[in-house]
């Protein structure tokens, strides 16, 4: 009961991670301000990892971007959920013939919802927020459970696509 | 200044010969030079105002087996664009550094480097990643790489299960 | 036992009633801006989520000892301020306890910002001490006026004299503008914000706090909130006879703040100092010769 009260404080004060890796960013100032008013619903924009909830990402990832976004990811405080956005991270996109950008974003961070489009408006993303809420309300959005779980897994796809660079820190 | 003031100057003062000067557009002329004498006349370009560097790129000309660099120099004053290119062998492609006559030389010499292979003496920077970190292939913008390949095999695609209802025929 | 029943329910009806206004004031920010705002309960849903994370990263024990003195300076603040007619300790309403009590939030703060080795905090602790600097000669020479004139300096007192005088709003005019602008550094309102900053400085001393230490920093900032929009309402408004008349007035003030910030950019930090010391200082020895000279009727 006390895990219920908890989960519906969470869903209604969700704060994401400023963070445009990629050109889907352009649809989040639209969001933010005042014809489609996401405030209304308590999520707000956040400038570090260490102060957000949801790590939005954006649009395609290169090799280069994916390294520094699983740092960020890493560095969030759980329970924190990651939004794919745009078709780039679902299946590659218009970039999926590409020598520089991933394909795909679950085989290397556990994401909690997609959003399909090139890009999606303000109306997808506030539906797919919306969704999101409903998700963390009932318990089923558990990205960074199965992080910690398969972590293995994880990693040795990272390793695949990033090669031995994971751990310089350069 | 107008176009054939231009070229006739060009033609007198450094010597070229004028089939090598062509006019693309109405601002904007192509100069095509050897690669022993591209730098000084390169150098020969900023001392008469021609001060902005816009660009340097390279085109891969794999039936020919040679590489083309083009430069593009804008001069404010005269109101007029010119590119200038060279021809550099593709088996050892080394050509001398234009750093020390417009700094912004710096990251375009570099991202040629990474991408085609072509070294830039007197470059403090030749090897060493600037946007594909990691990268143990040949330089990916070479005609000879296949990115697509590439892709498939580094970074695996989403496989969807979909079925096929009426499948489309070349008509003859 | 009667005493800490008062000072918790104090602390409880503090925080409830601070966070419910300052919900409110996101709606009236949201209502000038031409959208709606979040429910006016939200800023609980914020606190609450915060302090509901599962994981939390320290740096150390300055990190966490900074956090706690910050906000225990403040709840120790809170303790002196009176409340309409009430007031926790009665007779014991020092002007110059306050003051100093308020002080330990931001040095607290500094403290655990060193604590952390990010340089932004650095930066952001430095441009949040400096702009202190800034604004407090200025606030202090307005009240040392006032505990010059009417020879006290309990605030509860000070409060009270102005039923007989009428408001020091009226009575002192230059002095409650500048107290006015300095209330609004005091609260890191725009245009000064440069110590929070959030798209320059990846918000200043926050920057690496998470979880529940962010709530604790929160719940400091809405109880420093209270002691100084409390502090000016019983300098220059005359406290209040009632609970509610203070309530109300309180209001009216953090609203205006809130009003004149949603219209404003942000200033830089050396431009708030030499702000500061400039037109503030001449405006309050003006008033201070007026009063000397004059008198205060």
């Amino acid at each position: 009961m006390w895990e219920k009260v908890k989960d519906i404080t969470r869903g209604h004060s969700l704060w994401m991670l400023y963070y445009c890796t990629g050109c889907g960013a352009i649809e989040l100032p639209p969001t933010m301000t005042s014809r489609f008013d996401m405030e209304r619903f308590g999520i707000g924009p956040m400038a570090t990892p260490r102060q957000a909830d949801i790590l939005l990402v954006t649009g395609y990832l290169s090799t280069k971007t994916l390294r520094r976004v699983i740092y960020t990811y890493e560095q969030m405080q759980s329970p924190k959920w990651l939004v794919g956005f745009g078709s780039c991270t679902l299946n590659g996109g218009i970039y999926h013939d590409s020598y520089a950008t991933i394909n795909q974003l679950d085989q290397y961070l556990p994401v909690d919802l997609y959003l399909a489009g090139c890009m999606p408006r303000p109306e997808v993303i506030i539906k797919g927020f919306k969704q999101l809420m409903e998700m963390i309300k009932t318990g089923e959005a558990d990205g960074w459970k199965q992080y910690q779980d398969n972590r293995e897994w994880y990693r040795e796809n990272q390793k695949k696509a990033l090669g031995d660079l994971l751990y310089t820190t350069r | 200044m107008l176009q054939k003031d231009f070229i006739a100057k060009i033609k007198q003062e450094f010597g070229l010969d004028p089939a090598h000067i062509k006019a693309v557009a109405e601002k904007k002329l192509a100069v095509t030079v050897d690669s022993g004498e591209a730098l000084s006349f390169l150098i020969y370009l900023k001392n008469i105002d021609f001060i902005q560097l816009s660009l340097i790129t390279a085109v891969d000309w794999i039936d020919e087996n040679r590489f083309e660099l083009v430069y593009t120099l804008v001069s404010w004053e005269k109101n007029l664009t010119v590119s200038v290119s060279t021809f550099i062998p593709r088996d050892n492609p080394v050509i001398v550094s234009v750093r020390h006559i417009w700094p912004t030389a710096k990251y375009y010499e570099w991202d040629i480097n990474e991408f085609f292979g072509i070294i830039f003496s007197g470059h403090p920077e030749m090897g060493n990643p600037l946007f594909l970190e990691g990268w143990s292939e040949k330089p990916p913008m070479r005609k000879d790489f296949d990115p697509q390949a590439y892709s498939y095999e580094r970074f695996p695609s989403r496989k969807y299960d979909y079925k096929v209802e009426n499948k489309g025929r070349v008509i003859e | 036992m009667a005493l800490i029943g008062k000072i918790v329910l104090f602390i409880v009806g503090a925080f409830v009633f601070q966070v419910a206004l300052s919900g409110f004031s996101r709606k009236v920010i949201a209502r000038i801006q031409k959208r709606r705002g979040p429910v006016f309960w939200q800023n609980f849903y914020d606190i609450g989520k915060l302090f509901f994370k599962k994981t939390s990263i320290s740096h150390g024990f300055i990190f966490d000892f900074g956090v706690w003195m910050a906000f225990g300076g403040t709840v120790a603040t809170l303790l002196f301020v009176p409340v309409g007619p009430y007031s926790v300790f009665p007779g014991q309403t020092n002007f110059i306890v306050i003051i100093y009590l308020l002080a330990i939030g931001s040095l607290g703060m500094a403290m655990s910002a060193v604590g952390s080795a990010n340089p932004y905090a650095s930066m952001g602790i430095s441009r949040a001490l400096t702009q202190m600097f800034g604004y407090d000669v200025p606030f202090a020479l307005t009240v040392v006026i006032m505990i010059y004139v009417h020879r006290t300096s309990q605030v509860a007192k000070l409060a009270a004299v102005q039923s007989d005088i009428g408001w020091h709003l009226w009575v002192m005019p230059l002095s409650a503008l500048v107290a006015f602008i300095a209330l609004m550094a005091m609260l890191g309102k725009k245009p000064f914000d440069t110590p929070i900053a959030p798209a320059e400085i990846a918000s200043g001393p926050l920057v690496e706090y998470s979880g529940k230490y962010l709530g604790m920093l929160m719940v400091q900032h809405e109880f420093a909130t209270f002691v100084e929009v409390g502090l000016f309402v019983n300098l220059f408004l005359g406290g209040g006879s009632t609970l509610l008349i203070y309530l109300v007035k309180y209001i009216i003030v953090y609203l205006l703040t809130v009003i004149i910030s949603a219209l404003m950019a942000r200033f830089r930090v050396e431009q708030t100092v030499a702000f500061f010391w400039k037109w503030p200082l001449v405006l309050v020895f003006i008033q201070a010769l007026i009063i000397i000279g004059i008198g205060i009727r």
